[in-house]
This record gives C-alpha cells, sequence and structure tokens, in this order.
C-alpha cells in the first residue's frame, strides 16, 4: 500500500472541502473495499477522508415521507433496524447476504453502493473495461462471472452492490453532497456505463460525498433473492429484488430489477409488463423470468448464469406473494 | 436509530506551527526547534477546515482494557499495529484481505477484520483481543480445548474471538447449530476442524448461561 495523507472531517462539509483539497483524495467508509484495493495496488489514494465517524452519517430516520438512511451506518445497524426489518424485507434480505458478520459489522451503506466492480481483470491491474490491443481481455478471456446482458459494449463487469438493486426496485433515492450544497438523484443514477476515454462506472464526482438514502413508505410486497456459489463470503451471480402494488391478488404496479449480470443494475420492464394485471404463482412468474432473459447474450463461459437469473426472478416474485416453495 | 456518537478522536495538534507559519518556522528554526518542526510536520499538515496528517503520527489505543501509545503511518493497518509494533501477536495475519477471519478482533463490541482497518481510525475506541479474554472454565478459550477446537491452531484465535462476540450478543438465548454456523460464517478453518469449533461454541454457550 502506498502511503496517504489523511483526514477525519467532522462534517460532511468539511468531508468535501478535504475531498476536494488534493488530487487523487478518496472518501473511506468501513474500509471492505477500498483498504484490499489499496494493498492490491488498484487504487493508490493521494488522500484518505474517512467517512465513518461523522456523526450525521450514521442513524436512520422514520419519518411520513420514508426512511432516510445515513450512508455511514453499517449493514449491521441496517439489519438490527426495525422499520427495515418491517417494511423492507427485500432490503433487508440483500443486507443480510452481504459478507460475513465481520464484514456487515465493518462495511457501510455508502461504501456498499459505492464499492468497486469485482471484475479479476480490474482488480488485477487491467482496467475496468480490460482492453489489451483494443481487444477485450473478458470477451477472449475467462469471463464466467461477467455479464449477461448488455455485452455488445465494452464494459463486461458486473454492478457489485447487492444494496442497490432493492433499493432501486423500492424507488430510493440518494442525496450527495458536493461543493455547492446537496442534490438528490435516484439510486440508479449512482451508476452508468462506462465508455473508452470515460472509464467509470460511479457518477459521484471525487469531491462529493453521499450522504444518505431515503427509500420511500412502503407499499404492496417487496422481496429479493440472489444466487451465489459459496453460502456466505461471495457476491451473487444474480441477484433479483422486486417491489409490487397489489390489487387483490393481482399486481398493479410491478418494479422487477436485476444485480450482477449487467455493468449497471438492470431494470426488466420486459419481465414487469408480462406480470401486471396478473397473480403471482408458478406459471405467471416463469413467464416474468423468460420475459426478463429474452434479450440476455451471455459471453463464452457464463451461459449458466442466464438460467439462474429466470430462477432468482421466479424465486423473487414467489417470496415476495410468501411462497417460499424452494425451501419446503 | 440513533447510534453512539463518536468521542473525540482528535491528534495531538501542534497548533503553533500551523500552516503557512509552518514553512516559515522550518526555515529560521535550529536545533532543537528544527527537530520539533520536523516531528510537527509529519504529524499535521493544517489546511484551512480539514484536518490532514501524514507520515508518523503518534496515536493512542486501548486495547484489553490497557491505553497503549504508539507510532504509526495512516496506512498501517491496526493488525500489523498489533503484531508488529505492539506485540499482541494473537490476531493473525493469514490472508490479510478481509477473507479468512484469522485477524478478528473486537472493536466496540463488533468482531471486525483487523487486516482491514486502519489503526489511525481506532483512537477513543475499545479494543478487545484474544489474549484479554477470561480462560477459566467458563470462557471460549477454554471450550475450545476441551473439545479439540483446533488442529494446526493459526485460526484458531480469530475462531474463538468471534466465537466469543457472537456468544456474547446472544446471551441469554437458546444457540442452536445453524446460529453457531451463521455467526462464525466470517471465519475458515483450512485444517477443516469445523465439528469441534461448533462443539466448543454450542459448550461455550451453555458455560456462560
Amino acid at each position: 500500500m502506498k502511503a496517504f495523507e489523511f483526514a477525519g472531517p467532522t462534517t460532511p462539509e468539511l468531508a468535501v472541502q478535504a475531498l476536494a483539497g488534493k488530487a487523487g483524495a478518496e472518501a473511506l467508509g468501513g474500509g471492505t473495499d477500498l483498504v484490499n484495493r489499496m494493498k492490491d495496488y488498484v487504487s493508490s489514494p493521494s488522500r484518505i477522508v474517512y467517512l465513518k465517524d461523522i456523526a450525521g452519517f450514521r442513524h436512520t430516520d422514520a419519518t411520513p415521507t420514508g426512511l432516510t438512511i445515513g450512508a455511514g451506518i453499517t449493514l449491521a445497524n441496517l439489519l438490527a433496524d426495525p422499520v427495515v426489518a418491517k417494511d423492507y424485507p427485500g432490503l433487508r434480505q440483500a443486507a443480510l447476504e452481504v459478507g460475513t458478520p465481520q464484514i456487515r459489522a465493518m462495511a457501510t451503506v455508502g461504501g456498499n453502493l459505492l464499492q468497486r466492480p469485482r471484475c479479476w481483470y480490474y482488480r488485477s491491474g487491467f482496467g475496468l473495461l480490460a482492453m489489451k490491443d483494443g481487444k477485450s481481455m473478458v470477451r477472449a478471456g475467462d469471463n464466467r462471472y461477467h455479464a449477461i446482458f448488455m455485452t455488445e459494449g465494452d464494459a463486461l463487469f458486473v454492478a457489485p452492490s447487492s444494496l442497490a438493486i432493492p433499493l432501486i426496485a423500492l424507488g430510493a433515492t440518494a442525496t450527495i453532497q458536493g461543493g455547492e450544497g446537496k442534490r438528490t438523484i435516484p439510486v440508479e443514477r449512482l451508476y452508468q456505463v462506462p465508455k473508452p476515454g470515460m472509464e467509470r462506472e460511479l457518477t459521484i464526482k471525487a469531491e462529493e460525498v453521499l450522504l444518505s438514502i431515503t427509500v420511500p413508505p412502503a407499499k404492496g410486497k417487496n422481496a429479493s433473492y440472489e444466487a451465489r456459489w459459496k453460502q456466505s463470503h461471495d457476491w451473487p451471480l444474480a441477484l433479483c429484488s422486486v417491489n409490487l402494488t397489489m390489487d387483490g391478488e393481482a399486481v398493479s404496479d410491478a418494479r422487477i430489477i436485476l444485480g450482477a449480470v449487467a455493468p449497471v443494475p438492470l431494470r426488466s420492464s420486459a419481465a414487469e409488463d408480462s406480470i401486471k394485471g396478473k397473480a403471482i404463482n408458478m406459471t405467471t412468474a416463469d413467464v416474468a423470468a423468460a420475459a426478463a432473459v429474452s434479450t440476455a447474450k451471455p459471453l463464452s463461459m457464463n451461459k449458466y448464469k442466464v438460467n439462474l437469473t429466470k430462477t432468482v426472478i421466479k424465486r423473487a416474485l414467489m417470496s415476495a406473494a410468501g411462497k417460499h416453495y424452494w425451501e419446503a | 436509530m440513533p447510534d453512539q456518537e463518536p468521542q473525540n478522536r482528535g491528534h495531538n495538534r501542534r497548533d503553533f506551527l500551523r500552516g503557512s507559519g509552518l514553512a516559515a518556522a522550518g526555515a529560521v528554526l535550529g536545533g532543537q526547534a528544527t527537530a520539533a518542526y520536523e516531528e510537527a510536520k509529519a504529524d499535521l499538515i493544517a489546511e484551512q477546515g480539514a484536518k490532514v496528517v501524514s507520515g508518523e503520527v503518534e496515536i493512542t489505543l486501548k486495547i484489553n482494557g490497557e491505553n497503549k501509545a504508539v507510532k504509526v503511518e495512516p496506512r498501517c493497518t491496526l493488525l500489523d499495529t498489533l503484531r508488529d509494533r505492539l506485540e499482541i501477536t494473537g490476531p493473525k495475519r493469514v490472508c490479510d484481505r478481509a477473507s479468512c477471519g484469522a485477524c478478528t478482533v473486537i472493536i466496540d463490541g463488533e468482531a471486525v477484520y483487523s487486516c482491514t482497518t486502519l489503526a489511525i481510525t481506532c483512537q477513543g475506541k475499545t479494543i478487545e483481543t484474544v489474549e484479554g479474554f477470561d480462560t477459566g472454565p467458563k470462557g471460549v478459550p477454554h471450550a475450545f480445548h476441551q473439545h479439540d477446537g483446533l488442529m494446526c491452531g493459526y485460526c484458531t484465535p480469530g475462531f474463538v474471538t468471534a466465537c466469543k462476540n457472537f456468544l456474547d450478543k446472544n446471551k441469554g438465548k437458546e444457540v442452536t447449530l445453524e446460529d453457531v454456523k451463521k455467526g462464525l460464517d466470517g471465519n475458515i478453518c483450512r485444517c477443516g476442524t469445523y465439528i469441534g469449533v461448533f462443539e466448543a461454541a454450542l459448550a461455550a454457550a451453555k458455560a456462560m448461561k
């Protein structure tokens, strides 16, 4: 790890100032991603701005307009929150499956949303697009954990955040502090597809700080389901979060978001359209899942992820309906 | 959900040598004053608004109830600080990437990976390592000994630490094998002696009641 300066600001404004004060400064939360990137020389910030001790970052606040989650609370804090447990089971489930007890005690909500991709070419120093002599190393190489959607582009890694998926399904917004004050954007707009000349998958600027996430009041049913290689300590191979508004037995409105299958969290309007107006059962869930993967274009080694994605969509929908058929 | 307000974790500031004054002082002072200047430069680069440190910084860590002063660079992990500077060698350096659990320590009541925690962020916090645990018949180390919860032993301090934290958090509850597996899934044993570890954890849960 290269040496760096260390700043421990006490307010978000001071944090923004400290980040803007030096080129190459980077914000540090729980450290579970950034510290390891520094050890591997994937990231070598000139200055670390430590955010976890900023008091205002570290609580949740339930109001009639929704639940505001401080970006600095840990995933363990999030899991202990009674409002999350009661109203947002889809968010809770996704948080519960992140890492290990130790990771969840360290990692912050903001850090989970802004962690960098796990692509092994990126983590080995070949850059986000992993281009060599104008060709993608991912496309020609070992792409078993890479994208199955949007693969006609140059970005073939998958967006790593597990929390982004349920938060987008729930219609959450992110509040960001910059030099000129605060701005609020939908969580999905934290992410972008990088391209040659713009190798950045996050939209947040270097001097900006993610302050909080606001989740609108829960209505209807929400759930998440993910598939992994390992029982714990792993990122999902495919993750689906659904948020359904119900009209009696029928779905009147749906948001179905997929994770770990594209360089950004992916909304499946095909799946949403197919389930609207229908009750949730094995047949309709199957149809929705098939609709979602109809546009998948897997790479040479990850066709298996198409079927896994179908399964996680089906199980997320059935879980929202309270039918955990796979547990029987 | 209100969280614990962070305590004042200010570093030792040498306010008399702030900002542009720092460079000016260095230019005209000699002898002892130059030494003070060098130390201050390492400790603090004053900047409008934000406090920034670099180089070697003296920090105080509260470990197993004892305050220990130590000089570290901001890039020193808590694990390396404990092992290499303070000779607290219970936490082990294995993967050094938050993947195996051998470095587990308890900070402010939460088991965390010390290999991925910067020492400088631990000031004012309560750090517990395996060295501070009760080794008597009601303690977790005794249960590991009694139930053969180790083979080569290298992962054991991490397991014992994670186990103690898990049981402390679940005091008074009926702990099942399934709970233990979930509670300890941040630790890995390459020898594969999980059966002994789980038995030790369940026995320790009983002993703690």
